[in-house]
C-alpha cells in the first residue's frame, strides 16, 4: 500500500467524519431526534450503512451511532518515520468514509438539497421524489435536478441485468474529463458496451455532468447513465447500490458485511474512474470502494497499488490521459476504458462474427473445389501457417487486425499466395501452456465460414476459399474477424484480448515460418518435458459419464485420455475455461507407489469419481487396478497370457485378434467403467509414452499390434523402439498380417526374437 | 432361520424443500408442499422413514394448449380456455401442486406480453390455495421477460420458477432470489450436467432448499430407461453424500407421455395398441409409476385418471408396515 | 472380494480347448468373473479349482427356464441392483393368469387372443410369455381339462398354480415334455410339492410371507433333490413387496444361496386393470422374474410389455430401430429427405418432432450401430460413407424427384464428403436438435 495513498485516505476520512458529526448534530438541534430519514423509494434503509453494520437507520437520531461506529474506524495519519503496510487502516477509514457519506446525505435530504438541483438538467428517467419545493413537484420528476439515490424498482430492473450477465458492469465517474469531448468519448464508449456509468464528483467546481449536459449528452435511467450529483459524496449512491444488489440478489442480510463485499468483488463488476485531480476526500471513497473490490483508475498521476488482494487485480491504476497512447479523444478514451475493463476483469461479449459470408456450423464441413476456387493459400504451391502466441496484455490492442503484404486481387483466379496468420492472445489468465491448445481451434473456426475450406495446422495449414465468397467480399482481414470474434465467444474465460497480424509477403512469412517452427518445436519439446512426476495435478474427465456412469478417466501428462481427444493440457485449459465442468484437477497428494502409479489424491478421486465402484487406481498398470474405459478408446490392450505380454487392438482393425475376438467383443470387456485386469482401453498415444504399463515391462511386452497403428504411428513408435535399445523392436512385433491366434503368435514370436520371451513371467 | 436384512446406511440425504408460503409465511397459498429429506432409496421403510411422500402435480397452460391429445381435451373440456377454472379443476381432480406452463402465444395467437403473464399467474394464485409452479414457453428471451415481472408480482409466495437451464439459469435464479421463490433446473438427461447447474446456481447464493431440479425423462417407449437411470444415479449419489446432487427431483411424464404416438393418435394405428384413451392413460401411469420407483419427489401429470391411479400406488408404496 | 479373470485364469486348465464356448481361457476367465457364465461349462476344471472358485462359479441368481411346447422362456442370473451398474439380464416372463372355474369358452378365447398378441415396437416382436393356470376349483379334472383347454389353444410355457399337489399332478398329465413352473410349496406342503416337482422335472415356486421362511423352504426342497425354484415373497401391497423383492436381490447378490432364484409377482387386482398397470410396472423395475396378469387387454399388455423392453434394455447397447427409410406425414416424391441414426432415442425425437410439425418428409435411419448422432461420429460409425450407403441401399434416389438431403448439424463437417459420395444430391445443413427441425423445415426448405 502506498503511504501516500494511505496518508490522504486516512486524512479525507478523519475530516468527513467530523463534518459528518458536525452536520448531524446541528441537524438534529434543528430538526430534532425523530425526524425520519430515508432515501427515496427504498426498503433497505440507509443502504450502505444498513448493508455494513445492520442499523436500520429510520430516524436522525439512530444516526448517532453509526458515526460513533465510522469513529472507531478511523486511524492516526501514519507519520513521516513509520512504514506499515497500511493496508487495513486505509480500508477502514474508507469504509468510515463511506458511512460519513452516507449520513451527510441522508441529512441533505431532509434539507431538500438532495437530490442535487440543476436547473435546466431534464432527466431521462430518474428516481422519483416528494420535492419539498412546490415548484418542482411541477416539473416532474425529472426535470431541474439531478437523481440522487437511485430506486428499489430501478436497482431491480438493472441489478439483475448486472447478475445475470447482461450488463457487463458499471462505473463510477468521478470528477471531470480533460475536455468536454473526452467526456463524451468515455461515455460513448462506455455505453457502447453496456456499461451502466454513475456521474458524480468535480474538479475545481466543474463536473462531468456540467460537461455531458453541455454536449448535450442525454442522461437518466433510460440511457444507463445516471448523474448522483457534482460533489464527491454522492459517489455513495454507487455503493448503496452496490450493497443492495448484494441484499437483493445474493440473498445476505443487513450487518453481513463480509459477504456483502465478497459478493461485490466476486459478481459485481464495478470500477471507479477518477478523472481529473485527486483530493485527500477522494482518496477515502476510493478507499471505501476498494473494500467492495472495486478497483480505481485515475487518468492522473497518482501513486499505483498494483499488488492484487483486497479487488480481483490491481487496486489504483494511473493511466494519465496526456500519455495515452492515442491520435485523439476517441482513441484515448478507447484505450482507458480499456484499462479500466481489465483492470476489473469485465469481459466483453462478442456475439456476431462479422464476415461477408454466412458463418456457422453448418458450413463447417464444406469443400471447396477446384472449380469453384478463388485462391488457395498453402498446399502445393504456395506456404500456410498459423502461429498463436501468448502476449502481454499492454502490448496488443484488442481486436486489431493488420494485414502486411499485398490482398489476393492480383492473384490469378484459382492460384496461390502464401500467407501466414499470426494470433497474439493476451489474458489475466492466459498461459503459454495454452497456445497449443487454442492454436488447434483456428481450424474449427475458420471452417465455419461459408465457402471458405481449412486443412491441417501449424506450417501444413491449407486454406481454399471459393470465387463466391470472394465475391461476396471475403477478404483476408476476415479471417483476423474471424478469429476475434471466435476467441472471445468460446474462451473468454482465458482471453482477454486478440489481436491478429496476417502476413503476406513471402520474406515476411519466410521469416516468421521460421519463428513460429522454432516454437513448434519448442512445444513438441515442452510436451516431451512435460512428465508426469513434473506435475502435482492430474486431471479428471467425466465426460463420458452420460453413457458410462462410472467410469473416471485421470488424464495425466503421460497419460492421455483414452479417447485420444484430451491430453493433460487440454484439459488444464478446460478447466479453466469452465470450472465446474468435467475436467476437474486432481492434486495427486502422497506417492503411494511410484512405479505402478498409486497417490493418495487418484486413489481417492477414483473412488469419489466411480462412485465407489474403482476403489484403486493403477496409473501404469494393466495387471492391477488398471484404468476403467467409457468405450470410446482408440485402441484396447489386452494381456495374452501365453505369450507374457500384451496385444494392442485398434477400433480401425476389423480382423480377429490372437486373443480369439475381434475389437468389437473385446470392447464389451473393456468398457462400462469396470476395472478389468488385464484389459484396458487406451489413446493410441499413450502406447508412446515411457509410463505405457511401465509397471508390468512397459512396450517391449507389446507382442501383437494391429497394422494400422504401426503404420500411423511409424515415427512415434520408432522412438520408443530407440528408447527401448532396440531399433528393430517394432519389427519384432506379430501384427493381423502374419498371427491371428495365439497358436501363430508363439513360434512368430520364438522366430523373431521377441523380448517378451526373455522377460519375467508379467503374473 | 435367522437371516440379516442387508441394510444401507447412507451418509448423505435429500434437501428437504417447502413449496408455497401460507399467508404465515409470507404467502397466500392454503397449502404447502414439502418434498424431498430422504435418507434412503424410494420407499426402503425398514431402513429409514421416508418423511415426504412424493407429490403429484397436474400440468395446465396459459391458454388452450395447442396439439394436446384429443382424450386429454375431451377429459378436461372448457376449462382448457380458462387457467383460473382449469387450475380449481386439478385442485378438484385431487392435484397437490399446480404447474402453470406460459405457451409462447395467448389464446388469439398472438406474442404473450408480460402483463399477460403476470395476469395470468394472478388469476391462478387467486383460483386455488395450491403451490405453484410457472415455467415459461423455454425461449430464454421470453422467459426471462415474463418470469421477472411475475417472480416482483408474486413476491413471497415460494412459487417455483422454471426452467433454468445452462444458457438462462442467471436471471431466474436472480428474480427468485429477490422474491423469496424457489426455481426449477433442468439439464438433458446427465448426472454431471444436472450436478453442474446445481453448482452454478448454488454459486449465486441460491439456497439449495429453493432449488429442484429436472433431471429429463423420456417416455415409456420412448428413452424412459435413461431419465430411470439418471435419476437412480442421481439420488444414489445424494445418499452418498455428494451435496451437489441432494436436491428433490421433479419429473413430468405428463408431458412426455401425452406427446408420444401411442397417447395422441386414436386412429390408424395398430389393433394391438388396443383401446385409445384407456392407453393413453396406462402410458402415462406407467411412466409415472416407474419413475416413483426410481426417485421422483414430484410427478407432473396430465390426466385425471392418471392422478387417481398414481396417488393409489403412492398410498401404497408409502405404507410402512412392518415386514 | 471377488475374483479377477487373471486370478480364475490361473486355476484354469490355460488349455484354450474353446470347449466353453469363448477363444481363449482368459476370456472364459473374466466371463466368469463378470458372473456372466458358469464354471460348469469348463469340462476341464479340476476339482481343487471348482472348490476355490466356488464363490465365483455361479450366477448369484439361478437361471431358470420354463419350457413350452414349442417355445421357452428364461429368467434370473440377475448380477446388479440397478440397472446402470451393467444391466438387467433377462426381461421378466409376462404372463397372462386364468382360473380353472372361468368357463371353457372365456378360457380359450384369452388365451387364443393373448396367443396370437404381437406387437411391434421400434422393430422388435413383443409378446407374451405363457399363461399361469390357476386351480382354484381343487378339482383335478376341472383342473386337467382347464389345461388341457390352454394348452390346446397355445403352445407358451404354463404355470400351474394351486396348493394341493394331487390336483397340479393331476394337471401336468396333460403336458408331456414340457417345463412348467408349479406353484406353489408352502410349510405345509412343501414335502410332496417338491417330490412332485423332481419327479416331473418341473421348476417349483415357493411361497412364504418372510424371507426366513422361505428361505428354510428353498433349502429343504434343494434338500430333496429340487434345483429349479421361483420364489413367491407373499407380502401384502406395493411397499411390502418392495422390501421384500429388494431384499431378496440384495441377499442374492451377496451370495445367500437359500433365495438365489427369480421371484414371481401377480399383478392381478380383483379385475381391476388400471391397478394391473401399476403393479405390473412396479414389479418390472423392482426384481421380479415374473409377472402374472389377469387381464388381457392389447393396451395394458403393450405397455407393459415396452416397459420390459425399456427397464431390460442394456445401458450400454442402447435399443435400436431397423435401419430404413421411414415415411412421415405421407411425403411426396418433393418432399425432403432427412437423415439420421438408428439410435432409437434420436430416431424418436427426429420423427416426433417431424411428425408434431405436419410437415412430410423422409427419414433415412442409417445403421450407426445404435449410437445418437454425435457418438456415432465419433465412433466413425455415422459418416459420408455409412450415409451415402444407406441413400443407395433404400433406394431413396427412386422415390424422390427433389434430391435434397438435410444432414444434422452436429455432422455438418461431413456435408463436403458426402458430396462427393452423393454427387447429385444437394447437402443441407440442418439444425443441431431435432426440437428445431420443424422451424428449420418451414424457414428454409420451403
Amino acid at each position: 500500500m502506498s503511504r501516500y495513498i494511505a496518508t490522504r485516505a486516512i486524512r479525507g476520512a478523519n475530516a468527513l467524519v467530523s463534518e459528518a458529526e458536525a452536520m448531524l448534530s446541528q441537524a438534529l438541534k434543528e430538526r430534532g431526534n425523530n425526524t425520519s430519514v430515508s432515501f427515496p423509494n427504498t426498503a433497505y434503509y440507509l443502504p450502505v450503512i444498513f448493508g455494513m453494520t445492520g442499523r436500520e437507520i429510520e430516524t436522525l437520531g439512530q444516526l448517532e451511532a453509526s458515526l460513533a461506529h465510522a469513529r472507531k474506524l478511523l486511524h492516526p495519519v501514519p507519520s513521516d518515520k513509520q512504514w506499515t503496510p497500511y493496508l487495513g487502516e486505509t480500508l477502514d477509514s474508507g469504509m468510515a468514509t463511506l458511512i460519513a457519506a452516507e449520513t451527510i446525505e441522508a441529512i441533505r435530504y431532509i434539507y431538500g438539497l438532495q437530490p442535487e438541483r440543476m436547473p435546466g438538467v431534464e432527466l431521462a428517467g430518474a428516481t422519483a421524489f416528494t420535492s419539498p419545493d412546490a415548484d418542482s413537484a411541477k416539473e416532474g420528476a425529472s426535470n431541474g435536478h439531478l437523481n440522487g439515490a437511485i430506486d428499489d424498482i430501478q436497482l431491480r430492473t438493472w441489478g439483475i441485468q448486472l447478475v445475470d450477465g447482461r450488463m457487463p458492469g458499471f462505473a463510477a465517474i468521478v470528477g471531470c474529463a480533460k475536455t468536454n469531448e473526452a467526456a463524451v468519448q468515455i461515455i460513448r464508449e462506455l455505453q457502447r458496451r453496456n456499461i451502466l456509468t454513475f456521474l458524480c464528483g468535480n474538479v475545481n467546481g466543474r463536473s462531468i455532468i456540467d460537461q455531458l449536459n453541455e454536449e448535450g449528452v442525454e442522461l437518466g435511467y433510460d440511457t444507463y447513465t445516471v448523474p448522483f450529483g457534482t460533489d464527491t459524496l454522492s459517489a455513495i449512491y454507487a455503493l448503496g447500490f452496490a450493497t443492495r444488489s448484494a441484499l437483493t440478489f445474493g440473498g445476505m442480510k443487513g450487518g453481513q458485511a463480509r459477504e456483502i463485499l465478497d459478493y461485490n468483488r466476486d459478481r459485481v463488476f464495478a470500477f471507479v474512474l477518477a478523472l481529473g485531480e485527486v483530493d485527500d476526500l477522494k482518496y477515502a471513497a476510493a478507499a471505501g470502494a476498494i473494500n467492495f473490490g472495486f478497483p480505481v483508475i485515475a487518468d492522473t498521476v497518482i501513486p499505483q497499488i498494483l499488488p492484487t488482494g483486497i479487488t480481483t487485480y490491481e487496486h489504483v491504476v494511473s493511466m494519465p490521459w496526456n500519455e495515452i497512447d492515442g491520435g485523439d479523444d476517441l482513441e484515448k478514451a478507447e484505450k482507458l476504458v480499456q484499462k479500466c475493463i481489465e483492470v476489473r476483469g469485465l469481459k466483453v461479449q462478442v456475439s456476431d462474427v462479422p464476415v461477408p459470408v454466412p458463418y456457422g456450423s453448418a458450413f463447417e464441413g464444406e469443400v471447396v473445389r477446384k472449380a469453384d476456387l478463388r485462391i488457395e493459400f498453402g498446399g502445393r504451391n504456395s506456404r500456410c501457417f498459423e502461429f498463436l502466441r501468448m502476449a502481454k496484455l499492454d502490448d496488443i490492442t484488442d481486436g486489431k487486425v493488420e494485414v502486411i503484404g499485398p490482398d489476393f486481387s492480383e492473384v490469378a483466379e484459382q492460384g496461390s499466395m502464401d500467407m501466414g496468420i499470426v494470433i497474439d492472445v493476451a489474458g489475466r489468465q492466459m498461459e503459454s501452456d495454452f497456445e497449443p491448445v487454442l492454436e488447434r481451434q483456428i481450424h474449427y473456426f475458420v471452417n465455419g465460414a461459408s465457402g471458405i475450406q481449412h486443412v491441417g495446422q501449424r506450417d501444413i495449414t491449407w486454406i481454399r476459399l471459393s470465387a463466391k465468397a470472394a465475391e461476396a467480399g471475403f477478404d483476408l482481414e476476415d479471417f483476423g474477424k474471424i478469429l476475434h470474434a471466435r476467441f472471445h465467444s468460446d474462451f473468454g474465460a482465458i482471453v482477454d484480448k486478440v489481436a491478429i497480424t496476417i502476413y503476406t509477403n513471402p520474406d515476411q512469412v519466410g521469416e516468421l515460418l521460421e519463428e513460429a517452427r522454432e516454437t513448434y518445436d519448442f512445444r513438441n519439446k515442452r510436451l516431451a518435458d512435460l512428465t508426469d512426476d513434473a506435475v502435482d495435478v492430474f486431471y479428471s474427465c467425466t465426460l463420458c459419464q452420460s453413457f458410462a456412469p462410472n467410469h473416471v478417466c485421470v488424464v495425466s501428462p503421460e497419460r492421455l485420455g483414452l479417447c485420444g481427444a484430451y491430453n493433460w493440457l487440454d484439459c488444464k485449459a478446460s478447466y479453466n475455461i469452465n470450472p465446474t465442468g468435467p475436467n476437474q484437477p486432481i492434486k495427486v497428494g502422497r506417492v503411494i507407489d511410484a512405479d505402478r502409479g498409486y497417490w493418495e489424491g487418484t486413489n481417492d478421486y477414483a473412488k469419489a469419481g466411480s462412485h465407489g465402484v474403482v476403489e484403486e487406481l493403477a496409473m501404469y498398470s494393466i495387471m492391477e487396478n488398471p484404468m476403467t474405459a467409457c468405450g470410446c478408446f482408440e485402441c484396447i490392450v489386452m494381456l495374452i497370457p501365453e505369450a507374457n505380454g500384451v496385444m494392442v487392438v485398434s477400433r480401425e482393425d476389423t480382423s480377429i485378434t490372437p486373443a480369439g475376438m475381434t475389437f468389437s467383443t473385446l470392447a464389451g470387456m473393456a468398457g462400462g467403467g469396470i476395472q478389468t485386469p488385464g484389459v484396458m482401453g487406451v489413446g493410441k498415444f499413450y502406447l508412446a509414452s515411457p509410463k505405457f504399463i511401465s509397471a508390468d515391462g512397459g512396450f517391449p511386452r507389446v507382442v501383437w499390434m494391429s497394422s494400422v497403428l504401426k503404420e500411423s504411428m511409424a515415427a512415434e513408435l520408432q522412438i520408443v523402439a530407440e528408447r527401448e535399445g532396440d531399433a528393430k523392436l517394432i519389427d519384432r512385433i506379430a501384427d493381423e498380417r502374419s498371427v491371428t491366434s495365439v497358436e501363430e503368435l508363439l513360434p512368430w514370436m520364438e522366430e523373431h526374437q521377441h523380448p517378451a520371451l526373455a522377460m519375467d513371467p508379467i503374473f | 432361520m435367522s437371516i440379516e436384512i442387508p441394510k444401507d446406511k447412507w451418509p448423505g440425504a435429500v434437501q428437504t424443500v417447502t413449496l408455497g408460503a401460507t399467508a404465515e409465511q409470507g404467502g397466500t397459498r392454503t397449502k404447502v408442499v414439502t418434498i424431498g429429506g430422504e435418507q434412503t432409496l424410494p420407499f426402503m421403510h425398514f431402513e429409514s422413514e421416508t418423511p415426504n411422500r412424493p407429490v403429484i402435480a397436474m400440468e395446465m397452460s396459459s391458454s388452450r394448449p395447442g396439439g394436446w391429445s384429443q382424450v386429454l381435451q375431451d377429459t378436461w373440456g372448457d376449462v382448457l380456455d380458462d387457467p383460473a377454472k382449469w387450475a380449481q379443476a386439478c385442485e378438484q381432480a385431487g392435484a397437490e401442486l399446480i404447474v402453470l406452463m406460459f405457451g409462447l402465444t395467448d389464446a388469439d395467437d398472438n406474442p404473450i406480453t408480460p402483463d399477460f403473464a403476470v395476469q395470468t399467474v394472478k388469476a391462478v394464485l387467486e383460483a386455488t390455495g395450491l403451490p405453484l409452479v410457472v415455467l415459461g414457453p423455454g425461449q430464454v428471451d421470453i422467459d426471462n421477460a415474463i418470469l421477472v415481472p411475475i417472480a416482483d408480482a408474486t413476491k413471497g409466495e415460494r412459487l417455483v420458477l422454471g426452467l433454468c437451464e445452462e444458457g438462462n439459469y442467471r436471471t431466474i435464479v436472480a428474480a427468485a432470489m429477490a422474491n423469496d421463490h424457489l426455481v426449477l433446473g433442468r439439464t438433458p438427461m446427465d448426472v454431471n450436467l444436472a450436478k453442474q447447474l446445481n453448482i452454478l446456481m448454488t454459486d449465486m447464493g441460491l439456497p439449495r432448499d429453493r432449488i429442484i431440479m429436472d433431471p429429463t425423462t423420456g417416455a415409456l417407449g420412448y428413452g424412459i430407461e435413461y431419465g430411470y437411470s439418471v435419476m437412480e444415479r442421481l439420488r444414489l449419489a445424494a445418499l452418498q453424500g455428494d451435496a451437489m446432487t441432494q436436491l428433490p427431483l421433479m419429473v413430468n411424464p405428463g408431458f412426455e407421455s401425452w406427446k408420444t404416438k401411442e397417447s395422441k393418435v386414436g386412429e390408424g394405428v395398430p389393433d394391438a395398441w388396443g383401446d385409445w384413451a384407456e392407453r393413453g392413460v396406462h402410458w402415462e401411469t406407467v411412466t409415472a409409476v416407474s419413475l416413483i420407483e426410481a426417485g421422483a419427489d414430484v410427478v407432473v401429470l396430465r390426466h385425471p385418471d392418471s392422478l387417481t391411479r398414481v396417488k393409489e400406488s403412492i398410498d401404497e408404496l408409502m405404507a410402512a408396515e412392518p415386514v | 472380494m471377488a475374483l479377477s479373470g487373471i486370478q480364475i485364469y490361473k486355476m484354469l486348465p490355460q488349455t484354450n480347448c474353446k470347449e466353453c464356448g469363448f477363444p481363449t481361457c482368459l476370456a472364459f476367465s473374466m466371463k466368469l468373473a463378470a458372473k456372466q457364465v458358469e464354471l460348469g461349462d469348463c469340462p476341464y476344471v479340476t476339482d481343487e479349482s471348482k472348490q476355490q472358485l466356488a464363490e465365483s462359479s455361479a450366477p448369484p441368481i439361478r437361471l431358470i427356464t420354463l419350457k413350452g411346447k414349442d417355445a421357452e422362456v428364461a429368467v434370473g442370473n440377475e448380477v446388479v441392483l440397478f440397472r446402470h451398474e451393467k444391466k438387467f439380464v433377462n426381461r421378466p416372463g409376462v404372463l397372462i393368469r386364468v382360473a380353472d372355474t372361468d368357463e371353457k369358452e372365456t378360457i380359450t378365447a384369452k388365451v387364443e387372443a393373448a396367443t396370437a398378441y404381437i406387437v411391434d415396437y421400434v422393430g422388435l416382436d413383443l409378446k407374451l410369455d405363457g399363461f399361469a393356470v390357476e386351480a382354484a376349483s381343487g378339482d383335478a379334472a376341472t383342473f386337467t381339462a382347464a389345461v388341457d383347454a390352454v394348452r390346446k389353444s397355445s403352445n407358451l410355457p404354463l404355470i400351474l398354480v394351486g396348493n394341493d399337489p394331487a390336483v397340479i399332478e393331476a394337471g401336468l398329465t396333460v403336458l408331456d415334455g414340457e417345463k412348467p413352473l408349479i406353484m406353489g410349496a408352502n410349510a405345509e406342503n412343501w414335502e410332496a410339492m417338491a417330490d412332485l416337482a423332481k419327479k416331473a422335472e418341473t421348476a417349483l415356486g415357493v411361497e412364504a410371507g418372510t424371507l426366513e421362511e422361505l428361505a428354510e423352504l428353498t433349502e429343504k426342497i434343494q434338500g430333496k433333490g429340487v434345483e429349479d425354484m421361483v420364489l413367491h415373497p407373499t407380502g401384502q401391497g406395493m411397499s411390502s413387496s418392495l422390501a421384500l423383492q429388494t431384499q431378496i436381490r440384495r441377499l442374492a447378490l451377496k451370495n445367500f444361496r437359500p433365495l438365489g432364484y427369480p421371484t414371481i409377482a401377480f399383478a392381478g387386482s380383483g379385475g381391476n386393470p388400471a391397478k394391473e398397470a401399476t403393479l405390473a410396472a412396479h414389479s418390472i423395475c423392482k426384481y421380479a422374474g415374473f409377472v402374472v396378469l389377469d387381464t388381457f387387454s392389447p393396451e395394458l399388455v403393450y405397455s407393459v410389455l415396452v416397459l420390459r423392453e425399456n427397464i431390460f434394455t442394456d445401458p450400454q447397447k442402447p435399443i435400436q430401430v431397423l435401419p430404413a427409410i421411414y415415411e412421415i406425414n405421407d411425403p411426396k416424391p418433393d418432399d425432403p429427405v432427412l437423415v439420421t441414426t438408428n439410435f432409437s432415442i434420436t430416431y424418436f425425437s427426429v420423427a416426433n418432432e417431424v411428425e408434431g410439425s405436419g410437415l412430410p418428409a423422409w427419414l433415412v435411419v442409417a445403421d450407426a450401430e445404435g449410437m445418437s448422432v454425435l457418438t456415432a461420429w465419433a465412433a466413425g460409425k455415422f459418416d459420408a460413407e455409412s450415409i451415402a450407403k444407406a441413400v443407395k441401399q433404400f433406394g431413396v434416389g427412386d422415390k424422390v424427384s427433389k434430391k435434397v438431403i438435410v444432414l444434422p448439424g452436429h455432422v455438418a463437417v461431413l456435408s463436403g464428403e458426402l458430396e462427393e459420395e452423393l454427387p447429385d444430391w444437394e447437402i443441407r445443413v440442418g439444425p443441431r436438435e431435432a426440437v428445431d427441425l420443424p422451424g428449420y423445415m418451414k424457414s428454409a426448405l420451403t
